[in-house]
């Protein structure tokens, strides 16, 4: 059963992401990579992992493709792609893709994470155990990480809340 | 009315007969034993009551009143109950109908109307029945230039993506459709689906107002969706759980609103943006922009749509009652026995009208306390759209974004604060467990 769900999952990701590379049409490229994001939530829903299956769907599908797909509406030159790419390009980009594939596979492949004893009834890793070992252990890099990113928010708001520019905006 | 068809013959309305009854008889045989055949040889059969169900069993405890029980109390704990009938579709749709029909009368009582009055003998209330085949019979319009595949496709999984939302939403102890772990965090992912379909829709639909409405739905939503789940916050650091039957049954002692009213506050009026309905009913202003994102809709397309809307309107008033409300608790007002001995009596008649072994007086006064928190919370909601006008969206941006979301701190401190000065929580003073 859970095969047949790999199987079919593995279809609609990979299909979908071909899609939307392949596609002409930019905003259906665009709903292709929802679909291909969707279906790894999927994948990690089967591997036990609901909680990131979750946060993959809210940031990817929820914000990330409703950004790319707003982006693409709001272009306003021609909404389809007319340039092709050339065979030894598209070689190229195939052969780097796989090579990189290669690469991260063998990386994982010869790391703990392949020596990990899976068994049905006894999940590998607890969600309230990697909450305990972020807030004790790991606790200096989750206070830098809330500071980098509370940097990065406030330097947006500075960014787009110039008053120089704003005062240029607004007819006196 | 008027004289029959000159070529008429009664040997040839006989024979039509015929014809028809052969044909129903060689459907049968061809088809439908066939099937049965094919159910009984491959599939595997559930067990009831002893006994494993084949379609002739079913047949026959279907027609014999004392042995029908039994199988109604299988199939009514059998998975696609659950998801298509009653925690699940069917039960979403009826809440979502009779607020359809309760909006339309309180509103125009509160307004000095009448609202719908003909169809039907009571205070029109056959009106619903009526408009659902109205929209039903009626043309769908794809509009020329429109994007034909999203146009169709969009309601249809608005409809759907409401379904999954009420999908997750338990009405009593155990009565869930799909009982998730990560409950609470599954409803704020699939909430997030609507901002696309919206927009995909509003582009597909080739119109300007469709696209000014989806551009609207658009900012509205992401705006309001970081107070929403931030609102949620500390009933899950409260109960210590993500899931929602959890969530319920750690309000035992006190409902969650006492301790956290500010948070009750920023979710109600974030469920009310995340509904489009009034003051935040900017993507659907019908005195600006024709109809919104919904302008160039019509027949089935509306009507889909419109479910969709009240089905999500039911899943998040429903949530409410759930992180807030207690959930299902309420004080036990069904009796023990739907007939006082009935159990003990040898009359099988009167076991089955008491419904013995179906009913539960505690699950029955779980869902019916369920019930009618969430009608209340939906009477709310209905009451601020009568009462409120339309708000401009900068306004409404400026309420998301800086204010909501800094109230929701507010209670936050105060759960925490509480939590750890030992007086709530699992191991404080006064504690749900």
């Amino acid at each position: 059963m859970a095969d047949a769900l790999f199987v079919g999952l593995s279809i609609l990701t990979v299909g979908s992401a071909i899609i939307s590379l392949e596609s002409r049409e930019l905003l259906y490229g665009g709903i292709a990579l929802a679909v291909s994001l969707l279906g790894i939530a999927g994948f990690f829903i089967i591997l036990d992992a609901p909680f990131v299956a979750m946060f993959q769907i809210a940031v990817y599908v929820g914000a990330v493709a409703v950004l790319v797909i707003f982006t693409v509406m709001l272009v306003r030159s021609p909404n389809t792609v007319t340039k092709r790419e050339t065979v030894k390009r598209k070689v190229a980009g195939i052969a780097l893709g796989l090579a990189f594939l290669a690469l991260i596979g063998s990386l994982i492949g010869n790391s703990v994470i392949s020596q990990l004893g899976f068994s049905d009834t006894v999940p590998v890793v607890e969600i309230k155990e990697i909450g305990r070992e972020l807030l004790t252990y790991y606790s200096p890099v989750l206070i830098v990480l809330a500071f980098t990113l509370a940097g990065s928010i406030i330097g947006a708001l500075a960014l787009a809340r110039r008053e120089d520019i704003e005062e240029k905006n607004e007819p006196a | 009315m008027g004289a029959l068809n000159p070529d008429f013959r009664f040997g040839n309305f006989v024979g039509s007969i015929i014809q028809l009854v052969l044909f129903i008889l060689a459907f049968v045989t061809l088809l439908i034993l066939p099937i049965i055949f094919f159910m009984l040889f491959f599939v595997p059969l559930p067990v009831v009551d002893g006994q494993v169900l084949t379609p002739y069993l079913f047949f026959s405890m279907m027609v014999d009143p004392s042995r029908t029980l039994p199988i109604v109390q299988f199939l009514i704990h059998t998975d696609l109950f659950r998801a298509a009938v009653f925690p699940g579709f069917a039960f979403g749709a009826l809440v979502a109908a009779s607020t359809i029909f309760i909006e339309r009368k309180l509103l125009a009582k509160m307004q000095l109307r009448i609202g719908p009055l003909y169809a039907g003998k009571i205070e029109g209330i056959f009106q619903l029945l009526a408009d659902g085949l109205k929209l039903v019979s009626k043309e769908i319009i794809v509009p020329s230039g429109a994007d034909k595949m999203i146009f169709w496709l969009a309601p249809i999984m608005f409809v759907s993506t409401s379904a999954a939302v009420v999908a997750l939403i338990p009405v009593a102890s155990g009565w869930v459709a799909a009982d998730v772990d990560v409950g609470l965090i599954a409803v704020f992912a699939i909430l997030g689906f609507f901002p696309l379909i919206i927009l995909l829709f509003s582009w597909a639909s080739n119109s300007k107002y469709p696209f000014i409405g989806g551009l609207r739905a658009l900012h509205q939503m992401v705006a309001f969706e970081i107070p929403f789940l931030l609102s949620a916050l500390p009933v899950v650091i409260f109960s210590g759980s993500l899931n929602l039957s959890n969530i319920a049954l750690s309000q035992n002692l006190f409902w969650n609103i006492f301790v956290m009213p500010i948070n009750a506050f920023v979710f109600f009026i974030s469920s009310l943006a995340e509904l489009e309905r009034v003051p935040f009913d900017l993507p659907e202003a019908e005195s600006e922009i024709v109809a919104g994102w919904l302008t160039e809709t019509s027949g089935m397309i509306f009507g889909l749509i419109q479910l969709g809307n009240y089905l999500k309107l039911y899943a998040l008033a429903g949530l409410f009652v759930i992180l807030f409300l207690g959930g299902w608790y309420g004080p036990q007002i069904f009796p023990q026995e739907l007939i006082p001995g009935a159990s003990a009596s040898e009359d099988p008649l009167l076991r089955m009208v008491a419904l013995e072994g179906l009913y539960n007086p505690v699950t029955i006064n779980s869902i019916f306390w369920f019930t009618v928190k969430t009608f209340g919370i939906i009477l709310l909601m209905l009451i601020t759209r009568g009462i409120n006008p339309r708000i401009r969206i900068d306004i409404l941006l400026h309420t998301g974004w800086y204010k909501l979301i800094v109230l929701t701190f507010i209670n936050l401190f105060i759960v925490l604060t509480l939590i750890y000065g030992g007086i709530l929580g699992p191991e404080g003073l006064i504690s749900a467990r």
